[in-house]
């Protein structure tokens, strides 16, 4: 078991529009450890989200595809997803058991007409054989991990009654508890404020230790990369620039581009690449850059203030 | 500078809970006013009440027009709708508020038609100039919004709200979904529509790093509460109340070597990591 849960060589991917051909992915290739954080950086339009819905399959006709996609899960045979037969009942088992994903934008994975706990519970039950009573218990829980209150009301509501980022969290909700090898993160935290984007972040991570698995986790933000990750893939207009650990990326980056995308973090100081205390840009402030009230009378009382 | 917009003891409840609890603030005209606060804390709640996209229960919303003071609530929607042209919501979820089945031509140049602005051939130089301006390819004119990344999407929201050159922007987490070389060219793009054209930003957002570079006052929101608000050097230098610490201190540092220590709160089971 030594090679990595999801291996992709060589993607390319090109969709056929009115006004010709538009080449989305150009011959990407990473790695996805077992027991892991992969992050995935780039700018808008570098081809991240099509990596991961590649990884799915759920591409739409019109793009044309090449090269590899290899799935090695735990106690299973390898899956070559970029040649499975829709029609094969593998398809299925990727998509719900194996795979699962938070999507960029929480409202089309939402349904508007079914409440949020029946939605949450839904995705225990197609994955797992338990009772609805279990799954409705089991997505309690999870919806009160990821930060909502008074959940035995919030589960009677409708998305269209929840916030921004309380929909985004029942999203993270619903991914979270199917419990796959591979959990696809698209962007989970642009919605959420900072304060509970850090408690998203923790509680990934300690799912993922928890359960030995793997996370794909797509981001623009190097701070949460920083956060969270152990190895992270630069991308730019549809290409991989880097890759490597964290540390070597984000501490020694070689590309010109991850260079970039490290100045130009608001506040960043420019002059040089390295620069790596960009968020620290307030003197006055108790800025924690990354840690959340050092000082232990101060979380005190914060909390005390939260109930 | 006079104020553009004055907002006085905005309430709305949803089955009973107040969601906006008495909310007061100005601002001023050609400035930039920042709203932060927790997920569930009434800032969608309360900008979209400002333009009655949602009904609040009591408070007024006055707004000075080009033709001067209104009451933006006792207005019928007829004598609303021109200052629907002067003022432009963008909204946090881009993929919702795009109809998928028109091109991005036409959902540009929709507005233009329903204010009856231009003909043909002048709606689509305009259309093409706004287009270049959020960094949107010529050739995404003829494209339906599923065939865009995420933050393609915002920017034809953000290019959509601009077109009719309005005087007020309501900003709701209009850039979080940009990557911040993007982001940082948008919030370029609305700071030089700033000093261009004089426009006002209502300005909701997370990340404090955006609101110290882009807003001039900000404005605290907790629980429906407005918990601190002044200049952004100000309550960012010093914060008097607690949210606002706990805010400023949850910024992920983009140096692995500064871990986040989050502080579990009411009602979160964390562990440590
Ligand atoms: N269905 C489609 N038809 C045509 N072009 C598409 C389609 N889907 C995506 N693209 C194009 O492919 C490129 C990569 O898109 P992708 O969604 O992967 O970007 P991204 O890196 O996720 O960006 P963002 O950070 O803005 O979400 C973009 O230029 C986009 O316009
Ligand atoms: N139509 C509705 N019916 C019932 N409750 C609602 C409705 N709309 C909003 N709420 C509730 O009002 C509260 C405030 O929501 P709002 O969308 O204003 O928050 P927000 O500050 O914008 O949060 P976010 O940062 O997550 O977008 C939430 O608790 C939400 O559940
Ligand atoms: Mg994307
Ligand atoms: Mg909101």
């Amino acid at each position: 078991m030594s090679e990595s849960l999801l291996s992709i060589k060589n993607l390319s991917v090109e969709f056929k529009t009115e006004l010709g051909k538009v080449n989305a992915l150009n011959e990407v290739s990473f790695d996805v450890p077992r027991n892991s954080i992969t992050a995935v950086v780039g700018e808008s339009g570098s081809g991240k989200s099509v990596t991961s819905n590649a990884i799915l399959r759920l591409l739409p006709d019109t793009a044309q595809i090449s090269g590899e996609i290899i799935l090695n899960p735990q106690g299973e045979d390898p899956l070559n997803i970029t040649s499975l037969d829709e029609r094969d009942p593998r398809m299925q088992n990727l998509r719900g058991g194996l795979v699962s994903m938070v999507f960029q934008e929480p409202m089309t994975a939402l349904s508007p007409v079914h409440r949020i706990g029946d939605q949450v519970a839904e995705a225990v039950l197609c994955h797992r054989d338990v009772s609805p009573e279990v799954a409705m218990a089991e997505a309690a829980t999870m919806l009160e991990q990821v930060g909502l209150t008074e959940v035995d009301k919030k589960i009677r509501m409708y998305p269209f009654e929840f916030s921004g980022g309380m929909r985004q969290r029942v999203v993270i909700a619903m991914a979270l508890i199917c419990h796959p090898q591979l959990l696809i993160c698209d962007e989970p935290t642009t919605a959420l404020d900072v304060t509970i984007q850090a408690e998203i972040l923790v509680l990934i991570k300690s799912l993922q230790r928890k359960l030995n698995n793997s996370v794909l986790f797509i981001t623009h933000d190097l701070g949460v990369v920083a956060q969270i990750a152990d190895r992270v893939v630069v991308m730019y207009d549809g290409q991989v620039m880097e890759s490597g650990s964290v540390r070597q990326v984000l501490k020694n980056p070689q590309h010109p581009y991850t260079r970039h995308l490290l100045a130009s973090i608001p506040g960043a100081v420019t002059d040089s690449g390295s620069q790596l205390h960009a968020a620290n840009w307030s003197d006055g402030a108790p800025i924690g850059a990354g840690t959340f009230l050092a000082d232990a009378e101060e979380g005190r009382q914060v909390r005390e203030f939260s109930q | 500078m006079s104020e553009i917009l004055t907002v006085t003891d905005l309430c709305k409840s949803f089955s009973d809970q107040p969601v906006v609890n008495s909310v007061s603030f100005g601002v001023r005209e050609s400035t930039t006013l920042g709203i932060v606060g927790e997920s569930g804390s009434g800032k969608t709640t309360l900008v979209r009440s400002i333009l009655r996209a949602i009904d609040p229960d009591s408070g007024t919303v006055r707004y000075n027009s080009r033709k001067g003071w209104q009451d933006l609530h006792s207005l019928s929607p007829k004598e609303l709708l021109p200052l629907r042209r002067e003022i432009q919501m963008i909204f946090q979820d881009p993929f919702a508020s795009l109809n998928p089945r028109m091109t991005v031509q036409a959902i540009l140049e929709e507005p233009l038609i329903i204010h009856g602005i231009g003909d043909k051939e002048s709606r689509k130089q305009r259309v093409a100039a706004m287009l270049e301006k959020v960094q949107l390819e010529p050739s995404s004119a003829s494209r339906f919004p599923h065939a865009f990344s995420g933050g393609q999407r915002q920017r034809i929201g953000i290019a959509r709200a601009l077109i009719l050159e309005p005087r007020l922007v309501i900003c709701d987490e209009s850039v979080s979904a940009l990557d911040v070389s993007v982001q940082a060219q948008i919030l370029d793009l609305l700071a030089s529509l700033q000093s261009e054209l004089g426009l006002t930003y209502l300005f909701v957002a997370h990340d404090l790093r955006v609101v110290r570079e882009f807003c001039d006052e900000v404005l605290v929101m907790y629980a429906g509460n407005v918990v601190e608000q002044g200049p952004v050097e100000e309550v960012f230098n010093n914060p008097q109340h607690d949210y606002t610490r706990l805010l400023l201190s949850a910024i992920p540092s983009p140096d692995p070597d500064e871990k986040l220590e989050p502080l579990a709160r009411d009602g979160l089971q964390l562990e440590k990591v």
